[in-house]
């Protein structure tokens, strides 16, 4: 694997994802995160479930 | 080789925004307790925290972005004075809100207005059944004043949670702990191994439980499950360890984040990446950089040097920001 490249490729996505995320109606097909999908294993992370 | 199709679509993927925030919004605190993972106590307020004002400005874009869940923690939240105003921000927009406290300033009059919000839990933490234990743990502390907060917090029908850290101070007092949450009230009981950062890394060879007291106190926990039983007290300690979070995390990375008292955004509790700034950037753009930061080389290195070593979670709270994200 280049890792150069991929870096490179992760950074472009970076930017490119930022302006759509910015957009008024967000990316076409991004869900709003909802109550319902927090779960138990959202919530099992140590460091919210245990400080 | 678990995180090793980069390319493989993650959940995260899919989401506009977090499910969950986690934000500690001070390094201030009223205890000074040996097991702390961010190295909070009196006197450790950063000197460049979010004021009130940044503070609202990223409440209002958590709002803006339907963030439904966000929790408030700290250091210990309720010596933030702009605490209150960011809890109505969010609860009066409709955000569900967590609160992780050590209960010693948790009032009657602060449960009173909690009971204004949508509040799905407040964490008290129980680091021991006697107060000679408890307060070996957390120096200065009153077991008294935090059953005391519990009992405010469900009298006034909030749901209680309960949290033990164990140490080989308190470990044996574990089933007196989850029977005294059983007895106040609490809905949930959270435990798990400690956690190797901040204070507590530093303590580590005076606090770590033995193999052997961990053995024990998973059996405490087995059998309790066993007899608490549905409908009662729901017992939480998976994953056990930070290392085994961290295992599934690289299969699917957590739809969640960890906003550091300055607005940095972390990628996991036990690294030190940094992969946004509140300050500069909005919440959409820090949900990007931390969805690509989960697929970028050296975060992925770093994970399983991680899992690879638990001690070198120890130099989690040396934040730094990915070098090609600054």
């Amino acid at each position: 694997m280049n890792t150069s490249a991929l870096k490179t490729q992760n950074h472009e996505n970076v930017r490119s994802e930022t302006t759509e995320a910015a957009a008024p109606d967000g990316k076409p097909g991004w869900e709003t995160p909802q109550m319902e999908d927090v779960s138990e294993q959202v919530m099992a992370q140590p460091y919210i479930r245990f400080t | 080789m678990p995180g090793a199709d980069l390319l493989a679509p993650f959940r995260i993927d899919a989401l506009k925004a977090p499910l969950f925030v986690s934000w500690q919004i001070t390094r201030d605190c009223d205890l000074s307790c040996l097991h702390c993972c961010t190295g909070s106590a009196p006197g450790k307020r950063l000197p460049d925290e979010l004021n009130a004002e940044e503070a609202l400005r990223v409440a209002q874009d958590l709002i803006l972005h339907e963030v439904p869940y966000v929790m408030l923690c700290g250091g210990e939240p309720l010596v933030v004075p702009h605490f209150q105003a960011l809890a109505q921000r969010l609860g009066n927009a409709g955000v569900q809100l967590k609160i992780e406290t050590n209960g010693q300033l948790l009032d009657a009059a602060i449960v009173a207005r909690l009971t204004r919000l949508p509040v799905r839990s407040v964490q008290i933490s129980l680091d021991g059944d006697t107060q000679a234990i408890y307060a070996r743990q957390r120096p200065g502390a009153s077991l008294l004043k935090a059953h005391t907060a519990c009992r405010s917090v469900c009298d006034a029908q909030l749901p209680l949670e309960v949290t033990f850290a164990p140490t080989r101070f308190n470990i044996h007092e574990a089933r007196a702990v989850i029977d005294r949450a059983v007895s106040l009230g609490a809905f949930r009981f959270n435990t798990g191994q400690l956690m190797r950062i901040g204070t507590a890394a530093r303590q580590w060879a005076k606090l770590a439980p033995r193999p052997d007291e961990y053995q024990r106190f998973l059996k405490t926990l087995q059998d309790s499950s066993r007899v608490v039983g549905n409908p009662g007290i729901e017992l939480c300690y998976q994953p056990f360890s930070v290392t085994d979070a961290l295992r599934g995390s690289l299969k699917e990375p957590p739809a969640t984040l960890l906003v550091l008292p300055n607005g940095w955004v972390k990628v996991a509790a036990a690294l030190p990446h940094i992969c946004a700034d509140l300050r500069r950037h909005t919440l959409a753009e820090s949900w990007v950089r931390y969805r690509a930061a989960w697929r970028d080389l050296a975060v992925i290195a770093a994970l399983r040097s991680a899992i690879e070593d638990e001690s070198r979670h120890a130099d989690a709270n040396a934040w730094q920001m990915i070098p090609t994200y600054n």
